[in-house]
């Protein structure tokens, strides 16, 4: 299906702020799921835009700000078709849980089994995705049950973290918003050695009532590494099987990989911040 | 409503009224011209239409030599009937979208049919009928008027212009008679009854019974007959109050409360009085405060308080032109 | 057996929009449809056809007026019954460059009204900008309403003997043509309903909506429903029609600016119930002549007092004042390195190329060439004032020699491009003929791109110039859902 996304963010600073130096990540990547046909990133106060690729592949902007400004407002616009990419009666079932090992030493998958920024591999959370594996020995369904426990024993909260809150705080209250269930599915998967991955992205709510939470902003998700079938995304805010609706900005070992936004600038913080997502399909 | 939008919508409306009843006036004067009058020099004929038309020193200038072709095509008297279809359309024009398509079409096909030159030579070929198509148009434009737009303050506005119109152009086609000195003869007197298109509705009430007094009673008090003064300030006086929103009776600006006091008079002299004090007196008086009464309601709608010291010296001067 | 309108179709070795660089008998795929349709119609049929458009434009006053026209003024934009067809996959190409156009401008304007960043890097010479007549000192500085300047962009586009898309010029002032747009449209569907049924054309009907939420999206009072109004010069502009085409579309009032009054900064209009607070004006009057008090002293079609009112911040206007140094033709030259600098992109779309009169090695190219060049002035739209050197005399070039030379600034030179044609009806049967393409980009919330546009067509044979004031025609546009 071809997608129409406009992603705008608006920060107001209580008093003038200068020098701001910033990184965007609001570009979408193409790869075998989806095709960006184009993609527009502007800012104001306008800027010269410059361009890299991170290590994991992300295309980052960056831009400076050095003159006195009392906003901030960053804005991207893309069209992207996507591939179907789920086939309900070809999930990758038949990995055992054991074949895990073999990937450990692979270095493309170490990032992902270790514990990072937001994600901890420790005991507390060892005992818990022990208990959810339960009689499990395949990896994929393994991970299905992870992102099921999430979406049925968290409860869907957006006043309760920031967006620093760390994934042992998440598993320990079980309240949150994507980004949350997405930090505790990793640790869940990475305790029990399945190569998982922080993905950021939007999706388009098919559904006739909207009742998919998360459309109203940037999304995220997980991705796990099947042996031999490649990565799976799950999106246990929405207990689905990432299919043609989802829309990847980017990938990375957790949230701070793969932020949207990140800069720094002298002066006071924002007094507001408005972003507005939409996400439209295109015939 | 914008205020230029309703100023438009009534100078539109009265122009289209104007052209009808100058048709009228032409038609029914080359009839009776066909009658009685070949005796008479053409330009003494017509000169007493001319001279209630205050167009006597346009039609020296023009040049022509026959009234009824200077009265439909003058281009230097803003009055000529090509001018006010000219003149209405240009209001329609910059008010397009208030109208619906019918009465822009209507009224954008009789412009075109002056442009193109079909006019003057359907006028060469039957001038009967050349009157009737223009009679003809204002009746299916003021038809289209009340059947195709809402009923709001725009239409009221394309009403109060049609009335005051009419209202203007019967107390002249009565003035011609009073202008004519000695007691107007019966051919006159039935030609100012059908320039008014009165003539049958007259029979019915009068039975023939033929006098400067009772036409001018028709034509000044009749309770009913749609070109009548009295109809028509009454029109004029509701409309003004819907427009307002203030019941009849009270007022709540000046064209209201001169409007007021004009339909009294018109409700409680009865024709003896009148006549006494001069036909041509009495419907000078009229003819004046409805000129007022179209001022007044510029300076209530079109202008801002603060515009109407400074411009109404000037504006006045305008409007005058304007109805003459 | 050929269908017989096409008997004697040449394509000359031009473009041709049904064709392409094959043989004329042979059309596109998408165009197959419309010329089997096309060959089925008597001779009769068609002239009856092309009468009965022409009497419904000029009956509903589907009329634009030509300056400098003694006979007085108003004429139909002729139009061609032949549709203009744009597959799926060349309307998406079209569609995301002129998206990326219309930020990039935009982006340029905010910015040499604030930091001027792009001058200082040095990628655009400071004395263009400041040499443009339409540089707007007035607005530096200014924080204009939502970072918006251009809102209603019309930007032309042309095909050249390849069938490569070019963009030839950004109206950012104010384009008009949308409501022809919006006409050809009906009446197309009103004289042929068969050839329209079932070929999935998009629609473009919701032109007027947008519009209108994109006005909406610039006031200045959000607390309310706003009050917009378009302010159009008055009936004698030629583009009159269209404004209260659009106002009547949109639900809003047409205004001149003597219903306006601006009092203590804020704008109003005069209704018969007093006055009435306006939050934003669609103006289809020219910087110059919107307030007499700031610019043009003489202009009677503007509002004392509307810039002071505007630089407050209490009426917003669209297109934003001094857009004009947007759609100079010099500026033109530079938006690739626009897009470049602020998107860090390629153009999608690509500009014909332009020798700058004011570089003192393309001035002297430019004179020695003016014989395969086309001339334009800098600051001139509507096509007035420019000369195709190819059919120029040597009178007229020796003109545009002494002109330029005394004034380079205002004058630039692009290679005589062979504009793609489209069969059109013409007296002898159907011929090709040059067409350009006229979409409308609206900037609010988002940028909005209605599908399709105004294809203009030089009705005169061998013209190039398409613009209704000097003989153009138009035709619609189909752009097809896939």
């Amino acid at each position: 299906m071809r997608l129409y996304i406009h992603h705008k963010t608006h920060y107001r600073y209580p008093s003038p702020v200068k020098d701001s130096f910033n990184e965007l990540r609001l570009h979408p990547l193409s790869n075998q799921w989806q095709k960006c046909e184009s993609c527009f990133v502007n800012v104001f106060p306008t800027s010269r835009l410059h361009k890299y690729l991170d290590l994991n592949g992300n295309l980052v902007h960056h831009f400076e700000i050095p003159q006195d400004h009392s906003k901030l407002i960053v804005e991207s616009r893309s069209t992207i078709s996507t591939h179907k990419r789920v086939d309900f009666e070809s999930f990758p079932y038949g990995v055992s849980m054991k074949s895990l090992r073999e990937m450990e030493g692979k270095a493309d998958c170490r990032p992902y089994l270790q514990s990072s920024s937001y994600v901890e591999i420790n005991p507390e959370a060892w005992r818990m995705a022990v208990d959810v594996q339960g009689e499990s020995k395949d990896v994929f369904q393994t991970a299905y049950l992870i992102m099921e426990f999430i979406y049925e024993r968290f409860e869907y909260s957006k006043a309760t973290t920031s967006v620093h809150s760390h994934a042992n705080e998440i598993l320990s209250t079980r309240k949150g918003v994507c980004q949350d269930f997405a930090h505790a599915a990793l640790a869940l998967c990475r305790c029990l050695g399945i190569p998982a991955r922080y993905v950021s992205g939007y999706f388009y709510d098919h559904t006739r009532n909207q009742s998919m939470r998360g459309s109203e902003a940037s999304h995220a998700w997980i991705e796990v590494l099947v042996n031999g079938h490649g990565w799976f995304g799950l999106d246990p805010t929405n207990n689905r099987v990432v299919d043609e609706t989802y829309v990847i900005l980017g990938t990375g070992r957790d949230y701070k990989d793969v932020a949207p936004i990140t800069g720094t600038y002298y002066g006071r913080l924002p007094e507001s911040m408005e972003i507005t997502v939409t996400v439209k399909p295109l015939q | 409503m914008l205020s230029r939008v309703a100023d438009n919508l009534y100078w539109m409306s009265r122009y289209v009224e104007r052209a009808e009843s100058l048709a009228r006036l032409v038609e029914v004067r080359r009839d009776t011209r066909l009658e009685t009058g070949f005796g008479i020099q053409s330009k003494k004929f017509w000169s007493s239409s001319l001279s209630a038309l205050y167009a006597e020193e346009f039609f020296q200038a023009d040049g022509r030599t026959e009234a009824d072709e200077f009265i439909l095509f003058a281009e230097n008297w803003p009055n000529s009937i090509r001018n006010c279809i000219y003149f209405a359309r240009e209001n329609a024009r910059m008010v397009r979208d208030q109208l619906s398509d019918e009465i822009w079409v209507e009224l954008n096909n009789t412009y075109l049919f002056f442009q193109s030159g079909d006019a003057k030579k359907t006028f060469k070929q039957s001038p009967s009928h050349f009157s009737q198509r223009i009679i003809r148009f204002s009746l299916v434009f003021q038809g289209l008027v009340d059947a195709t737009v809402h009923h709001d303050e725009g239409w009221r506005f394309i009403s109060l212009g049609k009335y005051l119109e009419r209202a203007d152009q019967t107390s002249r086609i009565l003035d011609t008679l009073s202008l004519i000195g000695s007691e107007p003869s019966r051919t006159d007197l039935i030609g100012a009854l059908r320039t008014c298109s009165a003539l049958s509705a007259y029979r019915k009430r009068f039975r023939g019974e033929l006098s400067l007094r009772n036409v001018a009673e028709f034509l000044l008090f009749s309770q009913d007959f749609p070109r009548s003064m009295r109809f028509a300030i009454r029109r004029i006086d509701s409309y003004l109050h819907e427009i307002s929103g203030v019941p009849s009776g009270n007022f709540s600006n000046e064209a209201e409360r001169l409007i007021g006091s004009t339909l009294a008079t018109v409700n409680f002299t009865d024709i003896a009085t009148l006549m006494d004090k001069g036909l041509h007196q009495s419907i000078d008086e009229l003819q004046t405060k409805l000129i007022e009464v179209g001022q007044r309601i510029f300076e209530t709608y079109v202008l801002l308080p603060f515009e109407i010291e400074s411009v109404s010296q000037k504006m006045a001067e305008q409007t005058q032109a304007q109805q003459q | 057996m050929r269908p017989f309108p096409f008997e004697n179709y040449l394509t000359e070795g031009f473009f041709d929009e049904m064709f392409g660089k094959g043989h004329p008998h042979k059309p596109l795929k998408h165009y197959q449809e419309v010329y089997n349709r096309l060959g089925r119609l008597e001779s009769g049929e068609i002239l009856e056809k092309r009468s009965q458009a022409d009497s419904s434009f000029l009956e509903h006053g589907v009329t634009f007026t030509v300056y400098g026209d003694e006979e007085g003024t108003e004429k139909i934009f002729p139009f061609d019954l032949i549709p203009r067809i744009i597959p799926h996959s060349e309307w998406t190409v079209i569609d995301q460059g002129l998206r990326q156009r219309m930020l990039a401008l935009n982006l340029f304007l905010h910015d040499i009204y604030q930091d001027a960043k792009i001058l200082s890097d040095g990628i655009i010479p400071t004395e263009v900008i400041q040499s443009s007549s339409n540089f707007r000192k007035e607005m530096v500085g200014f924080d204009i309403p939502k970072d918006i300047f251009i809102q209603v962009c019309g930007s032309d586009l042309i095909r050249d003997d390849s069938g490569t898309y070019f963009v030839l010029e950004d109206n950012a002032r104010c384009p008009s043509g949308a409501s022809y747009l919006l006409e050809n449209r009906e009446i197309m569907k009103k004289t042929f309903p068969q050839t329209f049924q079932g070929m999935s054309v998009r629609s473009v009907e919701e032109y007027p909506e947008l519009l209108l939420k994109t006005l909406e999206n610039l006031s200045p009072r959000q607390s309310q429903k706003p009050v917009c109004v378009v302010l159009t010069p008055g009936v004698y502009n030629s583009a009159y029609f269209e404004h209260t085409f659009l106002a009547r579309q949109m639900g809003i009032e047409i205004v001149e600016g003597r219903d306006l009054i601006a009092i203590d900064e804020f704008v109003y209009m005069r209704t018969t119930h007093g006055l009435v607070q306006v939050d934003v004006i669609y103006r289809r009057v020219d910087d110059d002549f919107l307030d007499p008090l700031f610019f043009n002293k003489d202009s009677m079609l503007g509002v004392p007092g509307l810039m002071n009112a505007y630089l407050r911040g209490n009426v917003a206007l669209a297109n934003g004042i001094g857009t004009g140094v947007a759609d100079d033709k010099v500026t033109y030259a530079y938006v690739p390195e626009m897009i470049k600098y602020y998107l860090d992109q390629e153009p999608i779309l690509s500009n014909v190329p332009t020798f700058l009169c004011w570089r003192e090695k393309d001035r002297k190219y430019v004179l020695e060439n003016l014989k395969s060049l086309v001339i334009k002035p800098a600051n001139e739209s509507g096509g007035y004032g420019m000369m195709v050197g190819s059919s120029s005399s040597e009178k007229e070039r020796q003109e545009f020699k002494d002109r330029i030379s005394s004034n380079p600034r205002d004058y630039i030179a692009q290679p005589i491009i062979s504009l793609s044609r489209h069969p059109t009806f013409c007296e002898d049967g159907i011929e090709g003929r040059h067409v350009d393409l006229r979409p409308f980009i609206l900037y609010g919330k988002d940028i909005e791109i209605v599908p399709g546009g105004l294809t203009r067509v030089a009705l005169k044979k061998n013209s190039l110039i398409v613009n209704s004031s000097q003989g153009g025609g138009s035709k619609d546009t189909w752009v097809l859902k896939n």
